[in-house]
């Protein structure tokens, strides 16, 4: 008995011991932390090689470019550059770096630094691997002071003000040897942007503490963390709990459960994102050799026009995107106003099984005996519709559009994939119908590119688009657009291909995803969204979700506390049950000895 | 997975009978190298059938043009014919290098030891909260048989086991999710210092934990079980009751000690594959171990992280086999002397 | 002649074995649950309007909780979740038998063929075993249903892929066994062939014992299956347990506490495990008699 009372006296005092300088901790005052909580992919900080769109967001808060996207409106907006030119042959850029800017050691930032960025992703091909396509059309990059930068350009191009690459310190990154095998890790990492990496555990956590030499506004906050969730429901979790403040990439179904939660807000963001339905009727590769196995019955635009009458986008938003995006119509997404295009009537091809029916009738396919359609050699009309896994919304969709086209005599077999092997099948041609999609940029130049007979993939399946998109107008149209700096010709040229795409049913877009998120709004009381009248937090082509998060004054920042408190009541209690346990046992056992 | 009535299989008595104690010992070796050389050989070549481009999928939904795919495939040796990318793939391998994971840009073998505490950490709680639970019930089952203790106690460990785990894991995010973070392994804000760390720890690692004991510990009452109801009616035990010992140290000084053997070679095989195992638990509570680091890698088609990673957990599995077949020689002195 | 008697007394064998079976609660227990699932996946299509499976003709709102004439409720579609349950039990169940049968016959044969010719033959047969049994099976079964053409036979082919090796080595070891024993050897000295020994002597006593385990097979292959599905490896075009609850947990089913989307699939995969767990320890407890009661 004497022992086991020792024991208990023993175990409290150690318990108390221990904890003491575990509240101590949190009685100094703590930084104020937005934290937020990340599902996607972030691999590497290296910014030549960060191609995973997470990377690239926190690539954005550590470097500055050369311009940037207003928070407004996507609009070009001044970065490292504060003004600049364009000679009349429209293939000299002459950008004026403002002065007395610092990388985050203390170094001047000047026009060295821009042209050894570019001249090196130019030269080296692993500096290339994120943004080497930006770089393709440049003849030279020179910095004739340290004030201004000239950029010569072989042909004119459209994109200059929308250069999404990261100017890296040049008395840092010349001292790299192998740009593939730098991890960027010597913390604090020297950037230019308004915070500064400080921490980088791969597949855990990202921390950035306010860059105080940053050239623009300062963040009313002191550190920024990323932390990595593999599940989407426990990051909600997280934000229940306060182990993070903001969570993105919310399905409809949290959306909608999160909106009546005490001390959350939601935040509900127009997308820049497609979602489309690629139809495989011309898989030819770059050299025009045919690939893939699609159904043939696709070549016959009469099919194509049939499928596209039977899918309901509208249905399709309201069921399996829960109402939480816009239907889709042209390639641009919706968000993008100045360049979206929509179908006017005479151009509508209308969600009407009736009339897919017809269509399909007319055309000379008739119904089998089990109802589905056969094509011209007496086969039952059966496309594959691959779709990716991993991917919540895409099962629902494939689901509707195989009951739809099911209803007007086209058989369909979902194939979920992985998006490793949807990609595969993608760029081999290998597919019949195809749920894809695309992220656009304020610049609508790199979706429409996605369309050119140039970048369809080679006979190895290399190259990155998969609906294979080759016609004679949308290239004329393309190449026009790129080269036309007066931007009212060019909003038309862009519409102009978007209406020829819509008409030949190449890809059928079914919606502009609402970008779902949720913030902790008892301890953030607002955050720069982007563009400004109902942007996003996350996910922005900017960094003004971050930089302008403003938390509400009297919060208790901590988010620890309790964490710690019922982590010393578990170690207690397994203490104190398993010493409790052993006492009992010795003193039966000895008790046994002394029979 | 391995089915918990399946009892682990003894050693030979055949051949322990010819072989001498160190004979035994380097057959056994040997075999575990020459399976971990198959693993390696047949693994290179698993992968190699594996659908879809590693390349493609780096450059997927950027802007990469099709000369800079190219480029990136033959900067990885992907553009050389199979054989010759075995041959570099072994010679690496000879000088411990793991190659390089597509996803991350960085050494399979850093990855690899990166998460290679926090699976040891969680298997190694969980396994060890598991064998004392489940030798503790499966003793008293056994010893009571029929009674409600073992009706209880076996049925809920049985009913814990039947369940995926992942969707064990799942409700007890829902149940428990409030007072326990969800996510990682430390919070990035813990003060430093050993006292903080250690419980920050402790409390990210309980949710996890208990899952895969809940998942875990039925193997180790059944065979623990049944092992005691074996020796219930030896001999050994009618003399030690007959020497008036109470029931209790017949039980634990006894019986207990016998019918642990069979369980030592069963938790050894085991802890081999529950690193396997924890997979799903590690991917509901993002726990940065193996198995996360396996989930991603086939997801993201990652060939040298996958094959690394195969090659380490199967190795895992052929030492704890050997382990375990070289201790039950040691400790079990009827397979010694067969 | 012979062969009636030998028919006879197997008859009356598997007649003692039933009255066994019978006497172990649990077992009959699991047997009765069994059936009762079996029958209501079988009689799915009678008892229910398969149309309702179709999205484009479902009438429920999203993800509502149980009444309105939905007994478990409806999933994020608005279908509802009783319907999706009867008909994703055809597939959970054909999965489990499908994988175990494929899995038994490998697992048998090389068993048997290692056991009964030895030598390098067994050499080599073994390594191949440890080479499956050391894998983990969670990775082999991964990267076997993307190799193969998506679809459900894949994932069966690659389930019972990963499941073998347990019960050649189970095989193997009770081969030994049995013909070590001396009726074996007599039976050599009559001058019977190979086939006649493993025909008549080794696959009648050794399969018994195989039956008994690997009705946990079955088991472990729904798990296996619905760990694949929640993986995202799974096949849509086939409804099972394991798809339902990945489309559950991919809309968030979890955050919104739809506890009847969640718990329905999840528990039904546990009571068909449970129950197959108990009729395979009865089945061992009856053919091992030192586990038995006495």
């Amino acid at each position: 008995m004497r022992i086991r009372r020792l024991g208990i006296g023993v175990i409290a005092m150690g318990v108390a011991i221990l904890s003491a300088p575990v509240v101590h901790a949190q009685d100094t005052a703590q930084p104020k932390i937005l934290r937020v909580g990340v599902t996607g992919t972030y691999a590497t900080m290296n910014p030549f090689t960060a191609y995973h769109l997470g990377d690239t967001e926190v690539g954005r808060v550590m470097y500055a470019f050369l311009t940037s996207y207003s928070q407004q409106d996507y609009s070009p907006a001044p970065g490292l550059a504060d003004k600049w030119q364009v000679s009349s042959d429209k293939l000299t850029w002459t950008y004026h770096i403002r002065s007395g800017m610092k990388w985050s050691d203390g170094q001047p930032i000047t026009a060295k630094d821009v042209a050894w960025t570019f001249n090196k992703i130019m030269t080296d091909k692993t500096a290339a691997t994120a943004n080497g396509n930006f770089v393709t059309d440049f003849d030279t990059v020179t910095a004739p002071d340290d004030s201004d930068v000239v950029i010569k350009t072989k042909a004119p191009q459209a994109t200059m003000l929308a250069l999404d690459i990261p100017i890296v310190p040049e008395h840092v990154w010349s001292k790299v040897t192998d740009v593939g095998k730098y991890d960027n890790l010597q913390y604090p990492v020297v950037g230019s942007g308004p915070f500064t990496l400080t921490n980088f555990t791969q597949g855990q956590s990202i921390t950035l503490k306010a860059n105080p030499d940053y050239y623009g506004d300062k963040p009313a906050y002191d550190q920024l963390e990323f932390r990595h969730y593999d599940n989407e429901d426990a990051a909600v979790q997280g934000l229940k709990n306060g182990d993070v403040d903001v969570v993105s990439g919310l399905t409809p179904t949290q959306y909608a459960a999160l909106q009546n939660t005490p001390n959350i807000t939601v935040n509900k963001a127009r997308g820049g994102r497609q979602n489309d339905l690629l139809v495989n009727y011309q898989a030819q590769t770059n050299t025009n050799q045919p690939v893939g196995d699609a159904n043939p019955v696709l070549k016959d635009p009469k099919v194509r026009l049939a499928i596209a009458q039977s899918i309901d986008v509208k249905t399709l938003v309201d069921k399996a995107y829960g109402g939480l995006a816009e239907p889709g119509s042209g390639m641009v997404p919706a968000v993008f106003g100045t360049w979206h295009w929509s179908p006017d009537a005479s151009q509508e091809q209308k969600f009407d099984l009736t009339a897919a029916a017809k269509t399909l009738d007319d055309a000379g396919y008739q119904k089998g005996a089990d109802g589905v359609r056969l094509d011209k050699s007496g086969k039952p009309i059966t496309l594959r519709l691959v779709i990716d896994s991993g991917v919540p919304n895409e099962n629902a969709s494939a689901q509707f559009i195989k009951g739809w086209l099911g209803q007007v005599g086209i058989g369909v077999t979902v194939q979920a994939l992985s998006s490793d092997a949807v990609t595969d099948a993608g760029s081999k041609g290998q597919y019949d119908l195809q749920l894809n999609g695309w992220t656009g940029n304020p610049d609508p130049d790199a979706l429409l590119s996605i369309q050119i007979c140039a970048n369809r993939p080679d006979a190895d399946g290399n190259g990155n688009t998969e609906n294979f998109m080759c016609d004679p107008q949308i290239d004329a149209l393309y190449k026009q657009q790129l080269s036309e700096t007066d931007q009212a010709k060019r909003v038309k040229d862009v519409k102009d291909l978007q209406a020829r795409l819509y008409s030949l049913d190449s890809s059928i877009v079914i919606a502009y995803p609402n970008v779902l998120e949720a913030y902790r709004s008892d301890r953030w009381a607002s955050f720069g969204l982007q563009p400004a009248q109902g942007g996003s937090i996350t996910h922005q082509n900017g960094y003004y979700g971050y930089l302008l998060a403003k938390p509400v004054d009297s919060a208790a920042a901590g988010g620890g506390n309790t964490g710690l408190i019922v982590g010393i009541v578990v170690v207690v209690v397994i203490v104190l049950g398993g010493g409790a346990f052993l006492l009992s046992r010795r003193r039966r056992a000895s008790a046994d000895e002394r029979e | 997975m391995t089915t918990p009535a399946t009892a682990p299989e003894l050693a030979e008595p055949g051949t322990a009978a010819r072989a001498g104690g160190a004979r035994y010992v380097l057959g056994k070796v040997g075999g575990a190298v020459v399976s971990l050389f198959v693993v390696v050989v047949l693994g290179f070549f698993l992968f190699r059938v594996l659908p879809g481009d590693p390349i493609r999928l780096m450059s997927r939904n950027t802007s990469v043009g099709t000369k800079q795919v190219a480029e990136l495939r033959h900067q990885f040796g992907l553009d050389k014919p199979l054989p010759a990318q075995f041959a570099d793939y072994v010679v690496a391998l000879a000088h411990g290098d793991l190659g390089v994971s597509l996803k991350f840009s960085r050494p399979v073998s850093d990855l690899i030891l990166q998460a290679l505490w926090p699976t040891l950490l969680l298997v190694g709680v969980a396994t060890l909260i598991s064998i004392l639970l489940g030798l503790w019930q499966g003793t008293r089952a056994g010893w009571r048989r029929g009674t409600g203790f073992d009706r209880f106690s076996t049925g809920t460990a049985l009913a814990l086991w039947s369940a995926p785990t992942f969707w064990l894991g799942m409700i007890f995010l829902v149940v428990l999710g409030s007072w326990f973070p969800t996510q990682g392994i430390v919070d990035p804000d813990t003060p430093a210092g050993f006292l903080p760390q250690f419980l920050d720890v402790l409390h990210h690692l309980t949710l996890p934990c208990l899952t895969l004991v809940a998942v875990l510990y039925a193997q180790y009452l059944l065979v623990m079980r049944s092992s005691v109801v074996e020796e219930m009616d030896a001999d050994y035990l009618t003399t030690a009751r007959a020497k008036g010992l109470r029931d209790d140290v017949v039980r634990s000084r006894h019986a207990v000690p016998n019918a642990l053997l069979p369980t030592v070679t069963l938790i050894f095989i085991n802890l081999g594959f529950v690193v396997g195992g924890a997979v799903s638990v590690e991917a509901v509570y993002s726990w940065p171990g193996l198995g996360l680091l396996l989930y991603q890698s086939i997801a993201d088609h990652d060939g040298p992280l996958l094959q690394g990673l195969l090659l380490v957990l199967a190795g895992a599995v052929l030492v704890m086999n050997l382990i375990g077949d070289l201790l039950l020689r040691v400790i079990d002195p009827r397979v010694r002397a067969a | 002649m012979t062969s009636a008697i030998v028919w006879r007394r197997r008859r009356a064998a598997a007649g003692r074995l039933w009255d066994q079976f019978r006497s172990q609660r649990g077992g009959l227990f699991g047997l009765v649950i069994l059936a009762v699932i079996v029958l209501l996946a079988l009689l799915a299509p009678v008892i229910t309007d398969p149309s309702g499976l179709d999205v484009t003709h479902a009438t429920g709102g999203a993800l509502k909780p149980p009444g309105d004439g939905f007994l478990l409720g409806t999933d994020e579609t608005g279908r509802s979740v009783l319907l999706l349950l009867l008909w994703g039990s055809r597939v959970s169940l054909l999965v489990g038998f499908a994988a175990t049968l494929l899995c038994v016959g490998i697992g048998t044969i090389v068993g048997i063929v290692m056991a009964h010719f030895g030598g390098w033959v067994q050499a080599v047969l073994m390594r191949v075993t440890d080479f499956f049994l050391v894998l983990p099976s969670l990775v082999l079964a991964a990267v076997l249903s993307t190799v193969l053409t998506p679809g459900i036979g894949s994932i069966i082919i690659a389930i019972a892929a990963t499941a073998w090796p347990t019960t050649a080595r189970l095989v193997r070891s009770q081969t030994l066994a049995v013909e070590s024993r001396p009726y074996i050897e007599r039976s050599w000295a009559l001058g019977a062939g190979h086939w006649h020994v493993i025909g008549k002597h080794v696959l009648p006593a050794v399969l018994p014992l195989v039956f008994a385990n690997t009705t946990l097979t079955v088991g472990q292959s729904i798990i296996t299956e619905s760990t694949l599905a929640f993986l995202g490896l799974g096949d849509p075009n086939s409804a099972s347990w394991g798809e339902m609850l990945h489309n559950a947990l991919q809309v968030g089913a979890v955050t919104a506490r739809a506890w009847w989307y969640l718990l329905p699939p999840g528990l039904a995969i546990g009571v068909v495990v449970l129950a197959f767990m108990m009729c395979g320890r009865a089945l061992e407890a009856v053919l091992n008699p030192r586990l038995r009661e006495r």
